[in-house]
């Protein structure tokens, strides 16, 4: 029993030890900026998070990274509410869901906060949206297969999607513009699959896709990109013909890309929504007129096999 | 006659009739996918399948030992998390990935330690004392990559070959034409399985669930058995959360979130009482083979996700429903062999 005892001290103080050095230097009164994304495990927010740390740098002021742990409507909302608690003067948020965090928002602008979206916005207005055009993106996506299937003379045959879940609705945007460019082409859409983000579910639904006899697959995140990447490989491998395609230019996925496996992602510039929608909010907060309502492009690559390196 | 009241007997007494009824279940199920698409039935979904079905056969497994000595173990999922991320990391940072294996193992196995302690040693009662280490594993998962889900694994020149040997060893060989992973929880299943109906241990874990203090008065090791079940629990976990690492090249800080109540799941689907001292493993499997058919036959069947959880969470309650109405419509037989 006094072993266990000395192990649960070890244990206590380890998380004393964590908790301190997690704790940032909040320095002289500086504008503090909340950037909350839809989760913090994505490499897309956290390339956002980078944008925004080199922003706050060059501006002097501070970013905090707020975003919950999973993709998560509530999370999502407490964490806008700890942040006007914890006296944020602005905040830069990716709306995991359009409605969900409105009721949130506008206790926050009643508050005094400053509200500007990146990546996705909510259905509360606001001066600025730093965005990928989704719609655009997934259908550039379903483009790019499109050409490779006639290529490959594949003119008919089903292809599977994988979603991350119903409420996150950029990756749903997606998903339609995907749908889009398939419209009247002569192939079969099937009901969309849903991994949650996670990776080997992602691999799993993928799997049974290809066993139905699917000719491609698309992945409408980062999770479900890679889980549909990694089929394909071993499908290849084992003699299907199979493409794989879909979002978010993370290091897993770019390395798919040159294994072949896929053949094309939606890459975004999530630093550019980051740096982007600090310089603004800073700008807001400063009592700058930003005018009306304004929506900026951030821009979207089709990544593949001769480009990747660039990325 | 004689035989067939000789295999009824032998059914009840080894707790094996909602066994034998949930796989006459699975069997209906998986013609009916069959009809629904023919191609259920392909060689290659079948490979497929029996894949899906490996790890949640492990998580069945390690949530039906702690669940047969009357406990529960929460911390299942993020002990799957936290060997994930773990493993990961250590083979970005350029580790051998048996080695990296290792390491996580230990602390795998440290939260079993833990879990066991707590439930027998300090008497919290299992749901609090697992719900603590579920968040403490989940918290760990996070901070081992400093909040971030690892890159690929196999991006390192020195050991990239030897992940991807790794990657093959639990998840993409193939031995005998069937996946690898299929093997392992096989052999896990046998292990324990061998463990639970042939051993001194075992018939402890049992007496246990059924009565702690007849128990405990009877000079069972209340405390070493308990951490027992649950250093099994947490092996199982441990394996599982290398699979996914190997699965997907990379570690995700949120896999295995809500895996524990798969486990839950497949073990009470297959005849193992939340209560405590029934059970078999083999249901277990049963159990997790219906779990997995679902997901998987109602993709098939093109099933819209909302349809696809509605359906999952009837069949979990019928399935333990009907043997509650088998149960009490034989009183005579159950009642004969008990008292």
């Amino acid at each position: 029993m006094k072993k266990l005892l000395v192990v649960l001290l070890v244990l206590c103080l380890a998380t004393v030890a964590f908790a301190t050095g997690a704790k940032e230097d909040s320095g002289t009164k500086t504008w503090n900026v909340s950037l909350i994304t839809m989760d913090s495990m994505d490499q897309h927010w956290v390339s956002c998070f980078e944008g925004a740390k080199d922003a706050a740098k060059e501006l002097g002021v501070t970013v905090t990274f707020d975003s919950p742990d999973t993709k998560d409507d509530n999370k999502q909302i407490e964490k806008i509410n700890n942040a006007v608690a914890a006296g944020k003067d602005g905040i830069l948020l990716a709306a995991n869901a359009q409605d969900a965090p409105v009721a949130a928002l506008k206790e926050a602008q009643a508050a005094g906060v400053k509200i500007m979206y990146v990546d996705s916005p909510a259905n509360f207005d606001t001066l600025r949206l730093f965005a990928t055009d989704n719609r655009e993106g997934g259908k550039k996506i379903g483009e790019r297969l499109l050409q490779e299937l006639k290529a490959q003379s594949v003119t008919s045959g089903k292809i599977g999607i994988i979603g991350v879940n119903k409420a996150t609705e950029s990756c749903n945007t997606r998903e339609y513009g995907f749908r889009d460019a398939f419209e009247g082409q002569g192939y079969t859409l099937l009901e969309t699959q849903y991994c949650d983000g996670d990776a080997t579910r992602a691999k799993e639904i993928a799997d049974n896709y290809i066993a139905q006899g699917c000719v491609a697959v698309y992945g409408s995140n980062e999770g479900s990109t890679v889980g549909a990447g990694n089929a394909a490989k071993e499908a290849l491998a084992a003699g299907i013909k199979v493409i794989a395609c879909g979002s978010d230019a993370s290091d897993t996925n770019k390395q798919l890309i040159k294994d072949g496996a896929l053949l094309c992602i939606m890459g975004q510039n999530p630093y550019q929504m980051g740096y982007k929608g600090v310089y603004a909010m800073v700008d807001l907060l400063n009592g700058k007129d930003l005018g009306g309502y304004q929506y900026v492009d951030t821009g979207v690559n089709v990544i593949e096999l001769s480009n990747v390196a660039q990325f | 006659m004689e035989k067939n009241g000789l295999l009824k007997r032998q059914l009840s007494k080894q707790g094996m009739r909602q066994v034998f009824t949930v796989t006459c279940g699975l069997i209906a199920l998986c013609i009916a996918f069959g009809i629904i698409n023919p191609l259920f039935f392909s060689q290659r979904n079948i490979s497929n399948l029996l894949r899906q079905i490996a790890p949640i056969i492990l998580i069945g497994i390690a949530q039906s030992f702690v669940l047969i000595t009357g406990n529960i173990d929460l911390s299942i999922g993020s002990v799957v998390g936290v060997s994930t991320m773990m493993s990961a990391t250590l083979m970005t940072k350029g580790m051998n990935p048996w080695l990296a294996a290792f390491f996580t193992l230990l602390v795998s196995l440290l939260f079993g330690l833990v879990n066991g302690y707590l439930v027998a040693g300090f008497k919290l009662p299992p749901f609090i004392a697992t719900l603590g280490t579920m968040t403490i594993g989940r918290g760990i998962a996070q901070i081992v990559n400093n909040n971030y889900n690892t890159g690929a694994i196999n991006t390192i020149e020195k050991t990239a070959e030897a992940v991807d040997r790794f990657r093959n060893f639990f998840y993409y060989g193939k031995f005998l034409g069937i996946y690898n992973g299929v093997w392992i929880a096989l052999a896990v299943f046998i292990v324990f399985n061998f463990i639970l109906n042939r051993t001194k241990s075992g018939r402890y874990l049992y007496a246990l669930g059924s009565n702690p203090e007849a128990a405990r008065l009877s000079g069972v090791n209340v405390l070493k058995t308990t951490t027992i079940a649950y250093l099994v629990s947490a092996f199982c976990s441990y394996l599982v959360g290398i699979t996914q690492c190997c699965s997907a090249g990379m570690g995700a800080m949120d896999a295995g979130n809500s895996y524990e109540m798969y486990g839950v799941a497949a073990s009470v689907m297959g005849g193992v009482s939340t209560l405590g001292g029934t059970g078999k493993l083999i249901g277990t499997v049963v159990g997790a083979c219906i779990w997995s058919v679902l997901q998987n036959g109602l993709q098939f069947a093109n099933a819209p996700v909302a349809i696809r959880n509605i359906v999952i969470g009837i069949i979990i309650i019928v399935a333990v429903l009907l043997d509650i109405i088998v149960r009490n419509r034989k009183p005579k037989l159950a009642d004969s062999k008990k008292q």
